[in-house]
């Protein structure tokens, strides 16, 4: 497209790039590819029960495929959609940095996440594929035939990719803010992201040591989980879900940040109780996550003091989560607000997220979570609270800086009707799979021959799959359209206040001329003109 | 993406092809070298996959600190990052450290008994040695760096010559205490506590090998006359780091 440059130059400038913004955009090609990919196989895992029985394919296959659906869509599309593309674009533009601290350095993180998205995608073709779950637990990961070293090492590559930018944009966020750019006066967005950083840093090397011990269990002959030498098979969950929740708030917070700007910008409001909602509700999230993993092992055997103590630290969690909830929604009150394909993805957010928080609370309360445990249920709440909300968190906030990455407006009216069929799709899946989980559908099972009355209610969930399917096919298509025929953006399309939208749309190397004065600056200040 | 409209800006974009080059060197070095010795017995191939991934990995660093060094050069001043990233990557290493000694501590605190059945006697003389010259590393590079503070090229390599021999007889003591280990019958698959023992040295080392190389990123750079203050400083701060985590190790591990 650049006029006076040839072909090669333009490949080189991208695949060589260390520019934030080129990096973030290749996260997201590279995460929507593992989006996509793993979005098929979650179609096909839904072909597969939308009747009892055995359908089109057979048991290993379907481990296989739930390996890849989870492995992908948590290690390879929403901590690098959220952490990655959204974290690498719009954090250095939102504090008036040039680049990240080590450009270089970000981009063998991109290149490194790229590594991890391969070794996930050669599932398909070597001999012997994982079939141990994104978990991946012993014994049988252990036990098991599959490849459990291209477990670790998608792990490994991902988690060091993380911790690097993890890093990287700590240390930007610290040092490289424009002049006169306070610590209250940074968006929201920054503050979540710089958050979960944090929580990357600390939790991301444990599970690298926790896969670790696995392979050396497995290739090495160790016995770190190995019980008839002295080992200790839930140690190996305990580690797991020390860094697995966690990961939630690494996803959660990124989804939280992007949707507060998207709705202060089309509320034309300022954030309700921004002081409280970064010190009470964002470093909330920080102080409390690493005390609340032991709700996922409420079934695996521990003392009943260990239960009661995690049940009400985990219940306790959800108030700082509350409380930026109820900031995005006092936000919303009294705004002007507008409803752009991005505003409805993030009123959708809410909504979904609101259904996912709530319905943790019966997994929270241990008496219940006895009953739900490893049934649909968990499987609809983790969907809700993570899988959809994030979805649209990531959906949403590309569509919110399309104008400023391509230089091009989305079409409006594809955008709604890609959202309409998103958030009906996810609604119908995964509501109705609380309701066959309340019945007592097991997750992970290939089969439900034995419960023959619950194919009604997967046929409606396979049903609307494959409307959430085609939602994201239609979002998918509006971008592609945009690339090509979309309509020239202006600097500021949304009338935003927001630094990242004082720049050229979309930015050049550099992204400003020169470094901007934000001494009179305040990314909220709606209202006043 | 067109940038014709952006001409009052810097007008290059800023590339660099050895993130992508090291990227798939460890794609290769690692997962593939791995899976295809331990998984699918093909000794043959993982060493093939070797000699692809390490000449990668080696020109990559090479071309990468040149790059480093030639912007320092070029823009006359350090952005001196470095310095202010290395507190968080610390926390990053030391969780890897908390990861392992916590499960350490776990099981063998709930072990019947300690040490379990076929743990040799361990000579104390190793260890000590290995601590005295560790530490005595951490002084030397130490040394260096203030050597570098008054602009003293030749002290700083100097100290970092010692420290670089230190850090090898140290990574050398570790390498003669394995291998007479393992010639004993002390194994990875032993027992439990050699399922620490040689994990637990085994991430020490590399570590150790880690700082040994960042420390071979100094001294060729220094020898054509080049120093960056910030990488030297970042380096010891790493040192330091390795040094305080053999205290664990050695506290822990062998004298416990």
């Amino acid at each position: 497209m650049s006029g006076k440059k040839g072909f090669g130059t333009t490949l080189k400038e991208w695949i060589f790039t260390t520019d934030h913004k080129r990096v973030g955009i290749l996260y997201l090609i590279g995460s929507f590819a593992a989006f996509a990919v793993a979005g098929v196989i979650a179609l096909i895992i839904r072909m597969e029960l939308s009747t009892p029985g055995a359908d089109i394919t057979d048991p290993n296959t379907y481990n296989v495929m739930l390996y890849f659906h989870g492995a992908a869509m948590i290690l390879g599309f929403q901590i690098p959609a959220l952490t990655g593309f959204l974290a690498n674009y719009l954090l250095p533009l939102q504090i008036g940095a040039k680049d990240v601290a080590f450009p270089r350095l970000n981009a063998l993180s991109l290149w490194l996440f790229w590594m991890g998205i391969v070794l996930a995608l050669l599932t398909f073709v070597i001999p012997n594929p994982p079939d141990i779950m994104w978990t991946g637990y012993p014994p049988y990961s252990i036990v098991s035939p599959g490849n459990t070293a291209f477990y670790t090492f998608t792990v490994l590559i991902m988690g060091f990719a993380s911790i690097a930018g993890g890093v990287n944009l700590l240390t930007t966020i610290i040092y490289m803010r424009a002049p006169g750019m306070r610590w209250f006066k940074l968006n929201m967005f920054v503050w979540c992201t710089a958050a979960a950083f944090i929580i990357q840093l600390v939790f991301v090397p444990v599970l690298g040591s926790a896969v670790t011990m696995l392979s050396f269990d497995k290739y090495l002959g160790t016995h770190f989980f190995d019980p008839s030498a002295g080992g200790d098979v839930l140690l190996y969950q305990n580690l797991f879900w020390f860094y697995s929740h966690p990961a939630v708030y690494v996803i959660l917070l990124p989804m939280l940040g992007i949707m507060f700007d998207v709705i202060a910008t089309f509320a034309r409001n300022r954030i309700f109780n921004y002081k409280v909602a970064v010190l009470g509700g964002v470093g909330g999230i920080v102080l409390m996550s690493g005390e609340v993993w032991v709700h996922h092992l409420y079934t695996s055997g521990m003392p009943d003091w260990i239960r009661i103590g995690m049940m009400v630290s985990t219940i306790l969690i959800s108030i700082p989560v509350g409380i930026c909830v109820i900031s995005m929604v006092g936000t919303l009150y009294r705004g002007a607000i507008q409803y752009k394909t991005p505003m409805l993805y993030a009123v959708g957010f809410i909504f979904l997220f609101l259904i996912g928080g709530l319905t943790g609370i019966p997994h929270a309360v241990a008496a219940l979570d006895l009953h739900l445990q490893d049934t649909h249920f968990v499987v609809a709440h983790f969907h809700y609270v993570m899988a959809v909300s994030g979805t649209f968190a990531v959906i949403g906030g590309t569509y919110y800086l399309f104008p400023k990455m391509s230089g091009k407006m989305c079409n409006e009216g594809l955008g709604k009707i890609g959202f309409a069929l998103t958030f009906i799709g996810s609604n119908l899946t995964f509501f109705t799979m609380f309701l066959v989980g309340l019945d007592g559908m097991p997750r992970r099972y290939f089969d439900y021959s034995h419960m023959p009355e619950l194919a009604s209610l997967h046929q409606i969930i396979t049903y609307g799959a494959f409307i959430l399917g085609l939602g994201v096919l239609v979002t998918f298509i509006n971008w592609i359209h945009a690339l090509i025929w979309g309509k020239k953006a202006v600097d500021n399309p949304w009338g935003s206040k927001s630094l990242e939208w004082t720049t050229t749309s979309p930015p050049g190397p550099g992204n400003w001329a020169e470094v901007p004065d934000c001494t009179n600056f305040d990314p909220y200040a709606y209202g006043e003109d | 993406m067109s940038n014709s409209a952006v001409e009052h800006h810097e007008p290059e974009w800023e590339v660099s092809p050895w993130p992508l080059i090291i990227s798939v060197g460890i794609l290769f070095l690692l997962p593939f070298s791995f899976a295809l010795y331990f998984v699918y017995d093909q000794p043959m191939l993982s060493v093939i996959s070797l000699g692809i991934g390490t000449p990668l990995i080696v020109v990559s660093i090479i071309g990468w600190v040149k790059g480093s060094y030639a912007d320092i050069a070029h823009h006359g001043k350090e952005p001196g990052y470095g310095l202010g990233a290395m507190p968080f990557f610390i926390l990053a290493e030391a969780f890897i450290f908390i990861a392992f000694f916590g499960a350490y501590w776990v099981l063998r605190l709930t072990a019947p008994e300690w040490p379990p059945a076929g743990t040799p006697h361990m000579a104390s003389t190793t260890p000590i040695l290995m601590t005295i010259v560790l530490v005595a590393s951490s002084f030397t590079i130490h040394f260096g760096e203030m050597a570098l503070a008054k602009d003293d090229k030749k002290g700083l390599l100097f100290w970092l010559i010692i420290t670089i021999v230190l850090g090898s007889i140290f990574f050398g003591l570790s390498a003669v205490e394995w291998k007479h280990l393992i010639h004993s019958g002390f194994s990875f698959d032993t027992n439990l506590f050699s399922t620490f023992f040689f994990s637990i040295t085994g991430f020490h080392g590399s570590h150790v090998l880690v700082g040994l190389s960042a420390f071979l990123c100094v001294l060729f750079p220094l020898l054509a006359g080049r120093v960056s203050h910030t990488f030297v400083k970042s380096v010891s701060v790493y040192w330091h780091f390795v040094d305080i985590i053999w205290f664990f190790v050695v506290s822990q591990i062998y004298f416990w």
